[in-house]
């Protein structure tokens, strides 16, 4: 059987190497320092491309919406080969607005998310509270979304990294910083060696701008840095939306409030800008919040692409090689679909979606 | 050429209004800025954490730069509600510039002309430099200067369609009609469409959509940039009459025997 060789053991490289290896590939996984340290495990773990996704129906919608329909399937799968469980909540979201002329925008949304099978409720902001009674006084109006939904990421990273175990995946962590050699589409030179691969799929999320030269192509990827804190309590039953950040409450006990964003190279530690400012949020929109400090505050780096869009796909003047990068907040979410479509180029399936707007030959430089 | 904008006794080297919404990343959105070289900024107020506003999602990127801000009431339904988003915005210390912006229609968000003329009034009076987005009729665009506006901004098509300028022959009438400035906003697609904007007589252009939703963003700022320049220089210096008929460029005068 082929062999696929991923570099990058994040959320995005794991699940498609879970992916491949279920359709039969011999399967290696070559991360620089330890799987899911990076984005994956720092992540909020929404799943809530509906609240995200304000503007219109693009293929990115398209991308996501397939994602989310995977899910339930794909977390089973998960569950049962690494015979461990965890955090996956269909809890739904509200999209909460503090001013009525936010009203218009939500009643768009709604209008051509429902051409799409999506359901959504606009309540006022009394039936908001209602649903979620943490939530402030000033809130205006909700926009409720059922089909939304969360996952613990650290747990999901955690079960990823054992069903590949299991399921006979080799990882290799510690690897260093991989390179592509001169003239050998198959092959990886890492801190442990050469590794071959029939496919080389290169997973590396921010870190992805390096490949550039070895590929002799554009990949417009940068790190953004995202900083979230969490609270000990209070719980919250929806995952709350707002303009300036998002609540999330987990069954352990904690209530996450992301993010806050900034642009500071490769630097994962929080800010005091970044942390205050959720923490007033935080208070403006749940205002049980006033008395409470965050116990818990970190950082991770999301792979942002130029144009907004996750870079997908074959690189067709090398064939061998794939790209699966510039997930930016959603590759959590787009885990399993991302895995579907590379799996599927690889073995030359027809995909799903469309995957046109995701191809890594749409950067060119200018 | 000391070829300045000036609106609401504030002079402008660029003559491009920058929206700040829909980039798909903080880094993309500062990069398109400072290619765009814009120096006014708009954003919708009810988006805006108006508490704090350096402590918003979108403006605490800019930094200590500083720009123009032109808030905007879209969302609005009526004047009414214009009117008090303005206060909002102005209060919190954003800025007394505002731009007017009531639909009642999500689907086409075209701007409704009768509630658009109460609320340039009402703010005009209060002391806002009030700048309306309005639909490319030239008598209404005359209404809105007669009420106040510090500059009007017909829409060259819907907001975030990238079809350009529908009524080249309307933007025209109004650009020489008007005394205040004439922003061309909403619809605008490419640097062409800039440019032909800017030869249709236009002080300026507001751009959101064609920048942001490019596929890279930076350098469409920076061909956005360059189209304005062109376009203004090519209004300025005077096309010549379109004939049916071909005329030599080089003519027998020239040629030496």
């Amino acid at each position: 059987m082929a062999s696929v060789s991923i570099v990058g053991g994040g959320v995005i490289g794991l699940s498609i190497a879970y992916e491949c290896r279920k359709r039969g590939f011999e399967v290696t996984v070559i991360e620089s320092g330890v799987c899911g340290g990076q984005a994956s495990g720092a992540a909020a773990g929404m799943l809530a491309p509906y609240s995200e996704i304000t503007e219109d129906p693009d293929d990115f919608f398209k991308l996501c919406q397939r994602s989310l329909n995977l899910y339930p399937d794909w977390v089973e799968h998960i569950m049962q080969s690494s015979n461990e469980s965890f955090e996956f909540s269909n809890c739904g979201s509200l999209y909460a607005i503090f001013h009525e002329a936010d009203l218009l925008s939500l009643e768009a949304k709604k209008r051509w998310q429902s051409e799409y099978g999506i359901q959504s409720y606009l309540l006022s902001g009394d039936e908001a509270r209602e649903k979620e009674p943490l939530l402030s006084d000033d809130v205006y109006a909700a926009l409720w979304c059922p089909a939304e939904s969360h996952i613990y990421a650290p747990g999901y990273v955690k079960a990823l990294i054992q069903a590949c175990r299991n399921a006979g995946v080799s990882i290799i962590e510690h690897a260093g910083e991989a390179e592509l050699v001169d003239g050998e589409p198959h092959l990886v030179s890492t801190d442990k060696g050469l590794i071959k691969g029939d496919f080389i799929v290169l997973a590396t999320g921010a870190w992805s701008q390096n490949w550039e030269k070895g590929l002799n192509c554009s990949l417009p990827v940068f790190p953004i840095r995202g900083q979230i804190c969490a609270y000990d309590g209070p719980s919250l039953s929806h995952i709350v939306f707002t303009s300036q950040g998002y609540f999330v409450g987990k069954e352990n006990g904690t209530l996450i409030a992301g993010a806050s964003e900034d642009i500071a190279g490769f630097n994962t530690s929080v800010t005091e800008h970044g942390i205050n400012r959720l923490e007033s949020w935080s208070k403006k929109v749940l205002p049980d919040l006033r008395e409470e400090r965050p116990f818990h505050k970190w950082a991770g780096l999301r792979p942002a692409s130029q144009d907004g869009f996750p870079i997908i796909g074959k690189v067709i003047e090398k064939p061998s090689i794939l790209i699966a990068s510039g997930h930016y907040r959603n590759g959590i979410l787009l885990s399993p679909v991302t895995a579907e479509i590379i799996a599927n180029e690889i073995e030359e399936m027809p995909q799903e979606i469309p995957i046109e707007s995701f191809r890594p030959e749409r950067f060119q430089f200018v | 050429m000391n070829d300045v904008l000036t609106i609401g006794g504030k002079q402008f080297d660029s003559r491009l209004f920058l929206g700040t919404g829909r980039y798909p990343n903080p880094f993309v959105q500062n990069q398109s800025i400072e290619a765009s070289e814009a120096e006014v900024l708009t954003f919708a107020i009810r988006r805006v954490n108006l508490n704090s506003p350096d402590e918003d999602a979108i403006l605490q990127h800019l930094g200590d730069k500083t720009f123009q801000y032109l808030p905007n009431t879209s969302g609005a339904t009526s004047a009414e509600e214009a009117v008090r988003i303005a206060k909002l915005a102005r209060s919190s210390g954003l800025s007394n510039w505002i731009k007017i912006e009531v639909s009642r229609n999500d689907k086409t968000l075209l701007p409704d002309p009768i509630e658009t003329v109460k609320a340039t009034e009402i703010l005009a009076n209060d002391g806002f430099v009030v700048l309306p987005y309005t639909s490319d009729d030239p008598a209404l665009c005359y209404r809105l200067q007669e009420a106040g506006a510090a500059a009007v901004m017909p829409g060259g098509s819907p907001i975030g369609t990238g079809l350009g300028i529908l009524n080249p022959y309307n933007i025209e009438l109004i650009t020489e009609e008007l005394t205040v400035p004439v922003i061309v906003d909403a619809g605008l697609g490419s640097a062409a469409d800039v440019t032909k904007a800017m030869e249709l007589g236009a002080d300026g252009v507001l751009l959101n959509t064609a920048i942001a939703k490019a596929r890279n963003p930076v350098k469409m700022a920076e061909a956005v940039k360059h189209a304005i320049k062109a376009g203004r220089l090519s209004y300025l210096s005077g096309r010549i009459p379109k004939k049916k008929y071909a005329t030599a460029s080089s003519t027998v005068n020239y040629i030496s025997k």
